[in-house]
């Protein structure tokens, strides 16, 4: 038992981190080393993900890095995402969505590399942030910023609501480096407000699989007791980090993940 | 708008955490005890807490009277209780 609570530790402090559900680390773990069955190892994950999503979202939301606008905008485009992923499940073959969406991670990652030293961030706060931008405290500055090219992070949520609903991993891999590289929105934010978003793109899905009866109440519970110290942890960790370290970290997070999956599909 | 948008903050931050405290408590209650019951409840309450906190949001936002958010917010919500009610109907 204490092993599964440490995977859910080590994986909510990672997730929490960057934003993302912890559910690409999760799933192979549970499955690969710990001989979990993949439907309740799906489950589990969904479970972590929403432990993770709501344990760092009380951290983030005392330091104003939620920017909630932004997230329930974006929350309809995971959401119908889920549905149809659901839904478009029979159309693909495992092999072709392993591959597609290894391929996309790992073209992220190697972009955000690129892009690690380009901040979205205006130190003149007279600048308006619009409607759907914000402000962010940051030491004794404070800085605004603006949310570019909102049908793309709409379109990047509804990818990752459908994968998140074909392979049962969170949509924070996407939604993160999307928002972070393209739409002017910074790192920080841009975790903070995918780890607010993730528990609901689990919510959508969990029930059915806990009516299926596929969810391994030890396991799952275990699993999610470890996620949540540790993804508080993970939250006050980034808060230390330098921004750049974050961009660098999740580049990694994405390249590695990206090739396991491009390999798993080959 | 900015002190409301903060109080809101504060309140789904409470729920988050009354969410988190009590099914913390049941999950470990049925690993120590080694009981179905306080898992399934813990599970359960987890599950939930996500769905309570866009109520909550929805809410938050109706009474700050701001239309636009309070419908994409409660259009979030609906699908959630699809996804439920599939859950209960299947």
């Amino acid at each position: 038992m204490l092993i599964y609570i440490l995977t859910g530790g080590l994986t909510g402090v990672v997730g929490a981190m960057l934003g993302i559900g912890g559910g690409v680390f999760l799933v192979p773990l549970l499955t690969l080393a710990l001989h979990v069955p993949i439907r309740a190892a799906v489950a589990a994950s969904l479970l972590s993900v929403i432990a993770t999503a709501t344990a760092s979202s009380t951290v983030n939301l005392d330091r104003g890095l939620v920017n909630m606008r932004l997230a329930i905008a974006l929350e309809v485009a995971t959401s119908i995402g889920g549905l149809g992923g659901g839904l478009a499940a029979a159309w693909f073959t495992t092999q072709q969505l392993f591959l597609t969406f290894g391929a996309t991670l790992a073209t992220m990652g190697a972009l955000m590399m690129l892009r690690s030293k380009r901040r979205n961030v205006i130190a003149d706060t007279s600048v308006d942030p619009g409607r759907l931008g914000g402000r962010l405290q940051e030491d004794a500055t404070t800085y605004v910023y603006r949310v570019k090219r909102l049908p793309l992070a709409l379109s990047a949520s509804l990818v990752a609501g459908a994968v998140s609903g074909l392979l049962g991993i969170g949509g924070g891999t996407i939604k993160v480096p999307v928002l972070n590289t393209f739409c002017g929105v910074p790192i920080r934010v841009a975790a903070a407000t995918s780890a607010f978003m993730i528990g609901v793109t689990a919510a959508a899905s969990v029930f059915i699989y806990y009516a299926r009866g596929y969810v391994d109440l030890p396991v799952a519970a275990a699993v999610a007791l470890g996620a949540l110290p540790g993804s508080v942890a993970g939250a006050h960790l980034a808060q230390r980090m330098e921004a750049r370290a974050l961009k660098i970290l999740m580049a990694v997070v994405l390249l590695l993940v990206g090739g396991r999956m491009a390999v798993e599909a080959l | 708008m900015t002190g409301r948008i903060e109080q809101l903050e504060d309140t789904i931050e409470a729920a988050l955490k009354a969410g988190l405290g009590l099914s913390t408590l049941l999950l470990l209650a049925g690993l120590l005890l080694g009981a179905a019951g306080p898992l399934r409840w813990g599970i359960l309450l987890l599950m939930f807490t996500p769905v309570v906190r866009v109520a909550v949001v929805t809410v938050g936002l109706a009474l700050e009277r701001d239309w636009l958010f309070t419908l994409v917010s409660l259009f979030v919500l609906c699908v959630l209780a699809l996804g439920i009610w599939v859950a209960v109907h299947r």
